[in-house]
């Protein structure tokens, strides 16, 4: 449940007999919103596991090595914007908060190939992780580097995102990643000084720092297209919204509680968006931008 | 969680629950007003995501006609209103124009589907049983969505199979919602595989059984559940298995399993 660093060191933590450390959550990190432990179980052995793509699979379990790993998206919900993906067909998307990348690469394997050449020099972190992919139309001049993006990917922690990036290569699929390293606000920003950026997403995950949602959102609702869509994570909070204040609770979940509610009031109540908030992994609000 | 008018009407049990009248007159079950538990951790995680994010935006009409169905007896089989919110927000994201339901009962579902799909967009609807469809028809009548609706009383499979005798039929509806009797979905799903498009899909309603499916076959569990369990437990691995779809289950409602058509 831990969305931030700082978050997940204040877990307790064990080492268990192979030397990695393990949290005292599942090995997907955290449990779920489900009654029994058994029934998410179900889902994802009979439902998520089998049909796991295998470059997922061991992003996962480099994942479950990180002492951090209850901050990554779990299996049924990468398995979930996968579909959901395909179903809206989208191409070009975004994502802020990436972690080490288990739902970037679900997105990415999601797009299609999208074969749009854009400009190296747009692009601030061209010359770092880039994948450099030949046209056979362009010809095969190993001086011509030709720019695939299609995921505009942010967070604040380059070294976890380089931590599962050797499996999106694997994939085949790393060419469609834009990732930025540092706050998200200021890319947004700078995104909207240029006219052709608004409504120019087809879709926005948003797994990040949760009292910057609501600021976050205000900029989505510029840049992501009419009958787009935004998904924001952890919108149930490990269940603590329906709580009392006084309730025991860990520090962090305490701490951004607050947040948490206030963005799902917000959202309601929001006409530019039809919403819809879902119970998969720690609840996810996908928003339809309708005005 | 009766999904048929046998399971809800043989179920000694759903006269065996308590039942009260409340203040209205109106029958109520022990379960919540939508007709059954959620499959969450608790009912006020549950009632947190109606109170917050469903009723506040549920169509005046949708409401009516959940309130219309909460006065019947089989309330129980009724899509919950988080489910209706689902169906409809899918609906519009992928652009459905010709669909399908099997099993409408009252016809939240439905309405929810007539209110997604655009003003020419249609819905071939199925049900052994006119008597509740026409139950809630004024609330889908009132919504001015009516028209889209070409309702028909029986079972399913002989349309299906009359639907698939004409190639034209082949490959052209862009989604099925299926919510019916459990010992047919697969029958069901061969069906479809030939009706639905390429990339259309497909949605089967409780896949998780009221999560009886993880329990030993020899815990306590009402007749019904009991007898369609092993069908669901089928379902579920025959979907895992098929190449055909993608697919994706999602703890909504009673557990709905979307199957995304790819071959």
């Amino acid at each position: 449940m831990a969305s931030t660093a700082a978050e997940a060191t204040a877990e307790q933590q064990q080492v268990n007999g192979n030397g990695d450390q393990k949290t005292r959550h599942s090995e997907v990190g955290h449990k779920s919103l489900l009654k029994s432990d058994d029934l998410y179980q179900y889902i994802l052995e009979t439902s998520v596991y089998p049909r796991e793509p295998e470059s997922m699979k061991e992003l996962r379990e480099v994942t479950a090595k990180h002492p951090w790993n209850l901050m990554t998206t779990s299996a049924d919900e990468g398995q979930f914007l996968n579909m959901l993906l395909k179903l809206i067909g989208a191409k070009k998307t975004m994502e802020i908060g990436v972690y080490t990348g288990y739902s970037l690469l679900a997105t990415a394997l999601a797009i299609p190939e999208d074969g749009t050449v854009r400009d190296p020099a747009s692009c601030s972190s061209y010359a770092t992780n880039r994948r450099f992919s030949f046209s056979p139309d362009l010809g095969t001049d190993e001086e011509t580097l030709l720019l695939f993006w299609q995921i505009l990917a942010m967070d604040i922690n380059r070294d976890n995102y380089e931590l599962g990036l050797p499996c999106i290569e694997k994939a085949g699929v790393a060419h469609k990643i834009d990732f930025r390293e540092g706050p998200a606000l200021p890319v947004l920003d700078q995104l909207l000084q240029d006219e052709a950026n608004h409504g120019s997403f087809d879709f926005v995950f948003v797994d990040a720092d949760k009292d910057n949602y609501l600021n976050y959102h205000e900029r989505l609702m510029k840049l992501v297209k009419m009958g787009g869509l935004i998904g924001y994570d952890n919108t149930l909070w490990n269940g603590s919204v329906v709580l009392p204040a006084d309730a025991p609770m860990r520090k962090y979940i305490r701490y951004y509680r607050d947040f948490v509610l206030e963005l799902n009031k917000a959202l309601a109540a929001d006409d530019r968006v039809e919403i819809c908030q879902l119970p998969v992994g720690d609840g996810v609000t996908l928003c339809r931008r309708v005005k």
